[in-house]
């Protein structure tokens, strides 16, 4: 829903920073971004492909990853449009040799994230336990109107927002003060 | 009223801004525990500005390799680990969750050293390391529970004081393998029981989770009510509850920083753990005041020697109030004074204790009283050793006792000896008595005090419940031999009911029992002559006589009531001196039973 309020905005044509002041996906200064703060990832017009939210028709969203994922794992777009930049195959020169801690691949095959269950990356793509007693039920979560869980899923926009509107840091969708961001979820 | 309710509706409508969703303080969660290292955490040790919480311990991306999403690098610490001659676990360097514990808990690492900061910045705490104390395990863990050993089947099928490891409660959790970690018993996230234990440590309840002794559910410590007061019992730090059932383990264990390392123990000197309660101040019998006496059973002397694990015959001399009780299963005694004639089948206070059998071999739990004493006073090296030299000398009391001899008191089993005219009733000629019977404190129940019972000492050497003396030429007196005159009446024998000379021998000349008796028994030996009525003469007074046939020195048994001397005593010489009680004998030998020994 969001996304799509910022996507109307980029088509107003109005040259936003969806984020505030130093928001960090606001590439619109980089060359290869055309100064378009939104074009980076998202389309205009109409030749936009069936998948929300109007991203780039010639992305691979159907990129494998290492682990294979259980059908109850599978990654979201939440967390599949993020990799598209963020697997550190692509843009490697933007992203990977200057942000190593933004580079989620898989250390030994670049490329193929270890989604599911990774020792060393909070899990993305599975769904939410809800019957566990070390976490809150999923519909406390959800009514907490900060972390989302699309399709039951916990996802990177679970607790990222790529825009930014927060202007937490890591762009996380609230204030992680006192670890409240975690104990939205996990009961501890 | 009306003020209250405005406060009451006013906290009400403030409370939930001020607590945000998902962070209620309850106390099952870290948030507010020692555990919150924020800036608004309530211990001492915290962060000066950092407000995250999880951040310490956890972060979501690249964290450690390690589940669960760790931030912290592991110390590489070499640990001191613990030891123990009694465990059958493999104890093992500390790996896994409890590396992870250790990482604070070892006081090697900053606590703001994180994964998610640079190594050059980490969160900045107001104290670089844990502080020295409690939770500072440092790099010696010998001292606490061991962990990182493997609790399977095969350590259950060895040490038979655990629970099988498939009943250990799932409120324990253990690890992949099996091991025993720091998260075993405790919950990082949830301090609602204390100490972040996952099951409280009241009335042992985390411990006996996993251990099993013998006889502990009825055990006095298990279960007495009394009331230990703060520091009484420790003086360097507060029991946790307020009676002795509460703390029940920790009453004398300390689970970290055990000061005797091996047992875990609260003191290193054995004796302490016992007498910081048993001497009047918690227990109601003060054995510490009996301990003093000049005679006793000294825990005090010796420190370090006792091992549960020991052989008796192959061990250092020692007296450990743990040679002879069994903290984990000794009950009250509820028979008070122990008078021969209830048997000799072990009492509460003795429950469960080793011992050595009248044959010589070792079981794990004493049926008998003198079964424990033979631990010590029988076939051991470091026995003690008789302080009277008898014509046939022997220290090792079980075989003294055996009930093959030709005379023995009646300890290891009854003795039907005709010869006996002088007990006094209940006591009859098939009585079976203990060996506290004699040895036990002169101020117990036994003695017709209000002391404790048993051996632990006595102002009457050796650890006699009554006074009796052993000097030649002591005049008689009922107090002189009051031990002896005990079960043995003087009127009878200064009536010489028995042996015919008893009065000569004893009022006129001054000869003490034990001159011609050896009180415990006598074994078979080869000449010397007949060794009945525990007759073993005393070789510092009675020696050889001067005989046609050579010096000879024996007492020959030649029926009820009645025998014959050879020797030199007190200046006399008897060379086959006669002696008969023949109008008592007449009445006696139709006494049922009497053909064993009289007949010697």
């Amino acid at each position: 829903m969001r996304s799509g309020v910022i996507v109307i905005v980029c088509l107003a044509g109005a040259v936003v920073s969806a984020g505030p002041e130093g928001w960090k996906h606001d590439f619109s200064g980089k060359d290869w971004s055309g100064g378009d703060a939104c074009r980076v990832c998202h389309v205009r017009g109409t030749d936009a492909p069936a998948v929300a939210p109007l991203w780039d028709a010639n992305a691979d969203l159907n990129r494998t990853f290492g682990t294979p994922l259980r059908e109850s794992q599978a990654a979201g777009l939440g967390t599949t449009l993020c990799l598209r930049c963020h697997d550190g195959t692509v843009a490697r020169d933007a992203i990977a040799p200057a942000t190593p801690q933004t580079r989620f691949s898989n250390r030994e095959h670049p490329g193929r994230l270890r989604a599911g269950h990774s020792t060393s990356n909070h899990p993305v793509g599975v769904l939410y336990p809800s019957v566990d007693e070390d976490y809150r039920p999923a519909n406390r979560v959800i009514a907490s109107g900060t972390v989302s869980l699309p399709d039951g899923r916990v996802e990177c926009t679970s607790c990222h927002d790529p825009h930014d509107m927060s202007g937490e840091k890591y762009m996380l969708v609230r204030n992680n003060a006192r670890s409240a961001l975690c104990l939205t979820c996990h009961r501890k | 009223m009306n003020r209250y309710r405005i406060t009451h509706l006013l906290a009400w409508m403030i409370a939930p801004v001020l607590v945000p969703a998902g962070l209620l303080n309850a106390d099952d969660s870290v948030v507010n525990s020692k555990h919150d290292l924020s800036a608004y955490g309530p211990g001492p040790v915290r962060a000066v500005s950092e407000d995250e919480i999880c951040i310490f311990c956890h972060t979501p991306h690249n964290a450690a390799p390690q589940t669960p999403l760790w931030n912290r690098v592991n110390p590489q610490t070499y640990y001191r680990i613990y030891e123990s001659s009694t465990t059958d676990a493999r104890i093992d360097q500390p790996s896994g969750p409890s590396k992870m514990c250790l990482s604070c808990h070892d006081g090697s690492m900053a606590l703001g050293n994180v994964l998610s900061r640079p190594a050059t910045h980490p969160i900045v705490m107001t104290q670089r390391t844990i502080p020295p104390g409690r939770t500072d395990l440092a790099n010696d863990l010998s001292d606490d529970h061991p962990i990182g050993f493997r609790y399977d089947r095969a350590l259950f099928n060895s040490d038979r004081q655990l629970r099988a490891p498939e009943v250990v409660s799932f409120e324990l959790p253990l690890g992949a393998h099996g091991e025993v970690h720091c998260t075993t018993c405790h919950d990082p996230h949830d301090n609602e029981l204390g100490d972040f234990l996952r099951v409280s440590d009241r009335m042992g309840a985390v411990c006996v989770s996993c251990h099993d002794r013998d006889g502990w559910r009825h055990a006095s410590h298990a279960i007495s009510k009394k009331r230990t007061p703060g520091r009484n019992v420790d003086p360097t730090e507060r029991l946790k509850y307020a009676t002795v059932a509460d703390n029940a383990c920790l009453n004398c264990h300390k689970i970290h920083g055990a000061p005797q390392r091996e047992r875990l123990l609260r003191f290193n000197r054995e004796e302490e753990n016992c007498l910081n309660c048993h001497n009047g101040t918690v227990a109601t019998l003060n054995i510490a005041a009996d301990i003093a006496k000049s005679s006793a059973h000294n825990p005090d002397r010796r420190t370090g020697v006792h091992d549960p694990d020991e052989i008796p015959f192959a061990m250092r001399r020692h007296a450990e109030c743990v040679d002879c009780h069994n903290p984990h299963a000794a009950q009250p005694n509820p028979v008070g004074r122990v008078r021969g004639t209830f048997g000799q089948t072990v009492k509460g206070p003795n429950f469960n204790v080793s011992g050595v059998t009248i044959t010589g071999r070792q079981v794990d739990s004493a049926r008998f009283l003198y079964e424990i004493c033979f631990k010590c006073h029988a076939d051991g090296i470091s026995r003690p050793r008789n302080v009277t030299t008898r014509q046939i000398f022997q220290t090792n009391t079980r075989l003294e006792f055996r009930t093959s001899n030709p005379s023995f008191h009646p300890v290891a089993g009854p003795r039907r000896n005709a010869d006996v005219v002088s007990l006094i009733p209940p006591l009859r000629v098939g009585s079976v008595i203990t060996c506290t019977d004699c040895h036990n404190s002169d101020s117990s129940g036994a003695s017709g005090g209000a002391g404790p019972n048993g051996p632990h000492g006595s102002v009457f050497s050796p650890i006699l419940a009554y006074n009796y003396e052993n000097d030649d030429f002591t005049s008689e007196s009922e107090a002189a031999y009051a031990l002896c005159y005990q079960c043995h009446s003087r009127d009878s024998i200064l009536a010489d009911e028995s042996f015919s000379r008893h009065r000569r021998h004893i009022v006129d000349i001054r000869t003490p029992c034990g001159v011609c008796h050896d009180a415990h028994g006598v074994g078979r030996s080869a000449g010397g002559g007949d060794h009945t009525s525990l007759i073993n003469f005393d070789l510092s007074v009675v020696t050889p006589a001067d005989t046609p046939g050579g010096r000879r020195l024996e007492y020959e048994d030649t029926g009820t009531l009645s025998g014959s001397c050879t020797l030199t005593c007190h200046g006399f010489t008897h060379v086959g001196f006669p002696y008969s009680n023949s109008a008592r004998s007449k009445r006696q030998v139709s006494l049922p039973g009497s053909s064993q020994g009289a007949g010697r």
